[in-house]
């Protein structure tokens, strides 16, 4: 009897978006869908700076930051409170992320050995913020939902009971009339390449904190390797050569990691109200549920590749090369 | 980079941000969980211990379970065969004691029995000697004496005569003797065959089968001298 | 020309690139599976180093994206 509930609001879901959106037999209300205006970064929701900062502006990302800190504090707060009652397995979204968590620890334990311990929290820490940040794009009503400002190549304004919104008139040209557009109140912030710029810096520069905790000052020779530069003419050069391409790797890890995870976001979000002003109705669902799938797939392997690097760098990739040669 | 967006500002809060996060997480969804999972693993090995030692028990109170059993199975076997060994010898003494008193009560009967018949006998013999005379008399047509045919009747039943048992030629004499006649013998008559015939021990029987005489058994001889044995002599001499 | 439709000719070539991803990842799958049909004790070593395959290959389509992106939207 649910599956037939659920399928019935489903049906009347498609027909309301069919009457909303086409001017279907004469009765439909032709709504023409906007595609949002595509913009890089976090859009501005005040011109005035945060805190007297110069350059730090409320912008929507940051209330997608805040967004994704409340609701990690919320799972942390659930986690400790389900852990001190006493029970062995927690419940609901708790015992979501405890599984999620306990599938990581087990990876974390094949790959990283004895340094599990120091390299886990890190694993959880970009798994858990960056889930939540992507997900926190999957809300109905961000990017669409904000302040109207005054945008020359907009749309015209139509007042709708009591929305004020921007409405295409539908002008044959294809030539846009109006003079408005909206920044949303919401963005999720892993479409900000801020944030994802900081956990790459973060996690790169993590990843050389732990190569120097587990190997001290020797880590360095993975960079300037001189050992073999005159012992062995030949290779002592390409050793050598080979560790100026492993700095240069660390710098291009960041940029990876960086555009990785804001490409993958941001391809999302902009497919998603592509196709949604394509095909208004029903198209975007699938694509929901590929943004879903995509999040987590996202969330876990930057956490992956962050640990990975990091227990490779705890053991030492230096004297692989000399047990090599 | 500005095109991107990307200025130092938003990065360091959102490297702060991402600092006080791992606090977070660190401090209360791992650490939780990470104590949470330590628990659950001892808790897990902890009951596969216990479950071991349960096993244990249990298979120690099975062991121990067994030999109750078999200790009760032992006892039970020894009670009943006792008992049984008990009640068989009990019912052969009862048996003994009805097969003793069968045997007594069997005696005692027989001998009555004897006893009546040889009353019954006895008080046949004068009708019996009355209904001979009657007969003889019958045929011979002249009146016996009276008293002389008697005693012709008697000597013929009893084999005694005058005083006499007539078959004794010599003087008869063992330890026991045995007497038997087709009528009781009187008294008189067995006083007579007491003097005949010398033996500690004189018993008396009545066989109707021998018509009349007396057969005679001392120690290993016996004195066939009666109707019965004389007409099977009779019988075998005609052959 | 006008600088627009350039733009938009040269977003749309930025993505060439995207084949080569796409084949890279066929390619990681292809062996990942055929490795986990072959020993599926290994399937949990095998799904992690294939995501992180995919991951790499991935990132060669997301710099293209990026590019794109850059040339549609900021330049």
């Amino acid at each position: 009897m649910k599956r037939v509930w659920a399928r019935w609001v489903v049906l009347a879901a498609i027909i309301l978006g069919l009457f909303l959106f086409t001017g279907f037999f004469g009765i439909g209300l032709g709504i023409k869908p906007i595609m949002p205006h595509v913009y890089l970064p976090g859009e501005k929701l005040s011109e005035t700076p945060l805190f007297g900062i110069a350059g730090l502006y409320p912008t929507n990302t940051l209330v997608g930051l805040l967004l994704a800190d409340i609701v990690v504090i919320l799972i942390a707060i659930g986690v400790s409170r389900g852990v001190k009652s006493g029970k062995t397995v927690l419940t609901g979204i708790s015992g979501a992320v405890e599984a999620l968590l306990e599938m990581l620890h087990g990876i974390t334990e094949g790959t990283a050995g004895k340094w599990t311990k120091q390299i886990f929290p890190w694993f959880a820490t970009i798994t858990l913020l960056v889930l939540a940040a992507n997900w926190s794009g999957l809300i109905p009503g961000n990017e669409t939902v904000g302040l109207i400002h005054h945008y020359d190549h907009g749309y015209d304004l139509k007042q709708v009971g009591p929305i004020t919104t921007i409405w295409d008139e539908g002008t044959d040209d294809g030539e846009h009339h109006g003079e408005y557009a909206i920044v949303p109140f919401l963005r999720p912030v892993s479409t900000d390449l801020n944030f994802t710029f900081a956990l790459a810096i973060v996690a790169v520069v993590m990843i050389q904190v732990f190569g120097f905790r587990s190997q001290g000052l020797g880590y360095l020779t993975k960079f300037w390797n001189t050992k073999t530069l005159f012992s062995k003419p030949i290779f002592g050069v390409i050793d050598f050569g080979v560790g100026i391409l492993e700095l240069v790797s660390e710098i291009s890890k960041v940029l990876s990691f960086a555009f990785r995870l804001f490409g993958n976001m941001f391809a999302g979000a902009v497919l998603l109200f592509v196709i949604g002003s394509l095909v208004p109705v029903f198209a975007q669902s699938m694509f929901y549920l590929l943004e879903f799938f995509i999040g987590l797939i996202q969330a876990i392997v930057f956490g992956m590749l962050t640990m990975v690097f990091m227990s490779q760098a705890t053991q030492g990739h230096g004297e692989h090369h000399e047990e090599a040669h | 980079m500005e095109a991107l967006g990307v200025n130092l500002p938003f990065l360091l809060v959102q490297i702060v941000n991402l600092i006080i996060v791992y606090t977070v997480i660190t401090k209360w969804i791992v650490g939780p969980i990470m104590g949470l999972l330590e628990k659950r693993r001892e808790t897990i090995s902890k009951g596969l211990e216990d479950a071991r030692v349960a096993a244990e028990a249990r298979a120690n109170a099975e062991k121990e379970a067994a030999k109750i059993i078999a200790d009760a199975q032992a006892e039970a076997s020894k009670v009943v065969r006792e008992a049984t060994e008990r009640a068989e010898s009990a019912g052969k003494d009862v048996r003994a004691a009805a097969e003793a008193e069968a045997a007594k009560a069997r005696e005692a009967a027989m001998a009555e029995a004897e006893l009546e018949r040889n009353r019954i006998l006895g008080d046949l013999r004068g009708q019996v000697a009355a209904l001979a005379i009657a007969a003889a008399n019958k045929l011979v047509g002249e009146a016996l004496d009276e008293k002389k045919q008697r005693a012709l009747i008697d000597e013929f039943f009893s084999g005694v005569k005058s005083g006499k048992v007539v078959v004794v030629g010599e003087s008869l004499s063992g330890d026991a003797a045995e007497v038997t006649s087709a009528l009781p013998l009187t008294s008189e008559e067995q006083d007579v065959v007491k003097k005949n015939i010398s033996a500690k021990e004189y018993a008396f029987k009545v066989d109707p089968s021998i018509m009349g005489g007396l057969v005679i058994k001392v120690g290993d001889k016996v004195l066939d001298a009666s109707v019965a044995g004389k007409l099977e002599g009779l019988r075998s001499t005609l052959k | 020309m006008e600088a627009e439709a350039a733009k938009l000719i040269g977003a749309g070539l930025a993505m060439i690139g995207a084949i080569g991803a796409g084949a890279g990842i066929g390619v990681v799958t292809s062996g990942a599976v055929q490795a986990m049909s072959r020993n599926p004790e290994m399937t949990g070593t095998i799904q992690t180093n294939m995501i992180l395959g995919i991951a790499f290959a991935e990132a060669v389509a997301i710099y293209c994206l990026v590019v794109s992106l850059l040339i549609l939207f900021v330049f």
